[in-house]
């Protein structure tokens, strides 16, 4: 046997099991989350130096963490940060806000919708064209629709308050139409 | 460079964070090979590969997307790898002790022990190399680089490498007969 088919014989070799979850720990960004009481139930707020990144619904901190992490390809990691949890419950209660939103990861259009969306009142609805005027585009109500319904910061930005020009309650994506209306009636809107 | 690098060098040139998981899947057992046949030791080559993982992400955090879309990856990722085994095995005594190989499945034991036991000798001889013929070696005939990427990988001109190459494998030749005659 010759020293280059020795040499061959050395390429049998797999990296042990931990080296990939090694390595991403130490290299990805993490941010920082807490879960939060909410008339929909447990939901999971995470957010960075800059602010919130998200709102989601998840049957457990794994579940959160697992898709955080999926759809945003940063770490999720519990922590306790009381002026932005007290923050975060004042802005829910309808009082005036101080949460800070990190909104970097939208395009321009929906960070336009999403903060026209701020300006709407707890206990109050708009209809989709409501945003679209105010943005000065009144023929792009579909567009606003969409870009409602990518909305990463739901219950905070409060999407569920802008329904269909007919009444209707149309979609929700904390949970769909029921969600919706529960939300709804408990920030007190005008709802049967 | 094959066409996965360059799928892989695009993707992480338009989102570094949300691709750098399929370099390290695509990579890994590579360069901990490296590692290992360049250092001795498993346990040394997992942290020297996870150290050149992430020095890999944090210059990739640092360049511009044009600069990565037209890295060299095979070479580049080679070249931190044996950055960092160096700079961890100066600061240490030679290994020779933990040589452990581990032999997967079992379907002939005894042709698997001499086998192993084969790769093992064969591994105390490369640590006897000095560090650039020992990476040379590997690279040519455990990684299969071409003597252009080795010299791209080492910084040194083709033709020198070729020669380190040369002259470790001389040199292992004689202390694998050395040993078998001992």
């Amino acid at each position: 046997m010759t020293i280059e088919e020795m040499l061959a014989e050395m390429r049998q070799v797999t990296a042990p099991a931990d080296l990939l979850p090694a390595v991403m720990r130490r290299v990805l960004p993490a941010d920082a989350y807490f879960p939060l009481e909410s008339p929909l139930g447990t939901v999971y707020v995470a957010y960075n130096q800059r602010g919130v990144t998200r709102v989601s619904l998840a049957a457990s901190p794994e579940e959160f963490e697992t898709r955080y992490r999926a759809e945003t390809g940063r770490r999720a990691l519990p922590a306790e940060d009381a002026a932005l949890q007290a923050a975060v419950r004042a802005h829910l209660a309808g009082q005036e806000s101080t949460v800070p939103f990190d909104l970097d990861r939208v395009t321009p259009f929906e960070r336009e919708v999403l903060h026209t969306a701020l300006r709407i009142p707890r206990g109050q609805v708009r209809p989709y064209n409501w945003i679209a005027r105010e943005m000065g585009r009144p023929g792009a109500s579909r567009a606003v629709g969409t870009a409602l319904a990518h909305n990463p910061i739901p219950l905070l930005i409060p999407c569920h308050r802008v329904v269909r020009a007919d009444g209707t309650i149309g979609q929700y994506s904390l949970g769909g139409p029921d969600a919706k209306r529960r939300l709804l009636q408990w920030e007190g809107a005008l709802f049967a | 460079m094959n066409t996965d690098d360059r799928a892989l060098c695009d993707a992480l040139a338009a989102d570094l964070d949300g691709n750098f998981e399929h370099l390290v899947i695509s990579w890994q057992d590579r360069l901990y090979r490296f590692a290992l046949r360049v250092s001795g030791s498993p346990s040394d080559a997992e942290e020297i590969a996870q150290d050149a993982f992430v020095r890999c992400y944090r210059a990739l955090q640092g360049y511009m997307p044009d600069r990565i879309r037209a890295l060299s990856l095979r070479a580049w990722l080679y070249r931190i790898t044996l950055n960092v085994a160096r700079n961890r095995l100066r600061r240490r005594t030679p290994p020779g002790e933990e040589l452990g190989e581990h032999a997967a499945g079992t379907p002939d034991p005894g042709m698997l022990a001499v086998r192993a036991e084969r790769v093992r000798d064969l591994q105390q001889a490369l640590t006897l190399l000095p560090e650039v013929p020992r990476a040379a070696v590997v690279l040519r005939y455990v990684e299969e680089l071409s003597y252009g990427e080795i010299a791209g990988v080492l910084g040194i001109p083709e033709g020198t490498a070729r020669s380190h190459v040369h002259r470790g494998l001389r040199t292992l030749r004689e202390l694998m007969t050395e040993e078998v005659t001992a």
